[in-house]
């Protein structure tokens, strides 16, 4: 039985006509928008906070790694399952410019002071690695 | 004017575009209202479960198949709102004589009277959608007014196609009844 079949001898079609529908009220689709914002911000803000919830945690695993690798690699170096990693740090050669301003100020820079610089600047490239994994945008 | 389908809007909303729902938005709109308002018979109720059907349509649109038609999974959604909304909210059973007696009621400032006739028709369609129930006004609606067949109401409601049939002839019967009533009413008030 088609369509027009079912509706043959339907009286209630005297009464409804399909272009009899109400329509939505003035400004239905601009307060729909408005709720789907709200709607969708809670969760972009959890997104977020999520992400970077995780960030101490792994600036906890980092150092407890850290740590951990300091107590495990003995002063002798002999009998420590890191040995191959730790001399290979050891043979690790840095060839910087001597810095001599002794000419200009009569001073000397200890020369632990290369190695400070060395560790800031890896230190800076972690955490800019590390922003740029937790603030991406979309 | 470029017109693009529903499936270009929903894969601008899935890869973050939330902006493109305006377009499903107003498409629909007039239509998911319609139903909504069909089935509870009050605007303001209406207007609200509309829009939380649009609400529920966004969060969930990921899970809607593109190979399906998403007006119809849209209704299956506004169906779904109206009829828990109204099953919670069961309202007073109306009696005849909360009835407007006739179309001349429906006349003011410059409705003519042609225009009152189908307010009126319109009106007692309303009154007599409210004398049954919330599962039987929405297969009415969705049969008269989205024109849709037994086929896609069934897909909208869930219920066979069969069934749909048995059920529409029942509700039908049932609104010719009231509609029947008010008429013979109108006549007994104007003798």
């Amino acid at each position: 039985m088609n369509k027009q079949e079912e509706f043959k001898d339907d009286l209630l079609r005297q009464y409804i006509t399909s272009e009899r529908i109400e329509k939505a009220p003035e400004g239905f689709t601009s307060k729909v928008m408005a709720r789907v914002q709200v709607d969708t911000l809670p969760l972009m803000v959890a997104e977020k906070s999520r992400k970077k919830n995780l960030v101490p945690y792994i600036s906890s695993v980092v150092t407890i790694l850290l740590v951990a690798s300091a107590v495990l690699i003995p002063g002798s170096q002999s009998d420590s399952l890191a040995n191959p990693v730790f001399s290979l740090i050891k043979n690790i050669k840095f060839s910087v410019p001597e810095i001599n301003l002794s000419s200009v100020f009569r001073l000397t820079l200890p020369s632990v002071l290369m190695y400070v610089f060395i560790g800031m600047l890896i230190l800076s490239l972690f955490d800019r690695a590390l922003y740029g994994i937790f603030h991406r945008e979309k | 004017m470029d017109y693009k389908g529903d499936i270009y809007y929903i894969e601008q909303i899935i890869a973050g575009n939330s902006n493109a729902f305006s377009h499903i938005v107003d498409r629909h709109k007039n239509k998911a209202y319609n139903l909504a308002f069909r089935i509870c018979g009050n605007h303001e109720e209406a207007e609200e479960l509309a829009q939380d059907s649009f609400l529920k349509a966004y969060r969930s649109i990921k899970s809607f198949k593109m190979k399906s038609s998403f007006a119809t999974w849209l209704y299956r959604i506004v169906y779904n709102t109206t009829i828990s909304h109204v099953r919670i909210k069961k309202k007073g059973v109306l009696s005849l004589e909360d009835f407007p007696a006739d179309s001349t009621d429906f006349i003011g400032g410059s409705t003519s009277e042609e225009d009152a006739e189908k307010e009126y028709r319109n009106a007692l369609v309303n009154f007599a959608l409210q004398k049954i129930n919330e599962e039987e006004r929405g297969l009415i609606s969705l049969y008269y007014f989205e024109e849709m067949s037994t086929e896609e109401i069934s897909d909208v409601t869930g219920i066979s196609k069969s069934n749909i049939k048995v059920k529409l002839f029942r509700a039908r019967q049932k609104m010719l009844e009231i509609i029947e009533k008010v008429e013979k009413n109108k006549f007994i008030y104007h003798e």
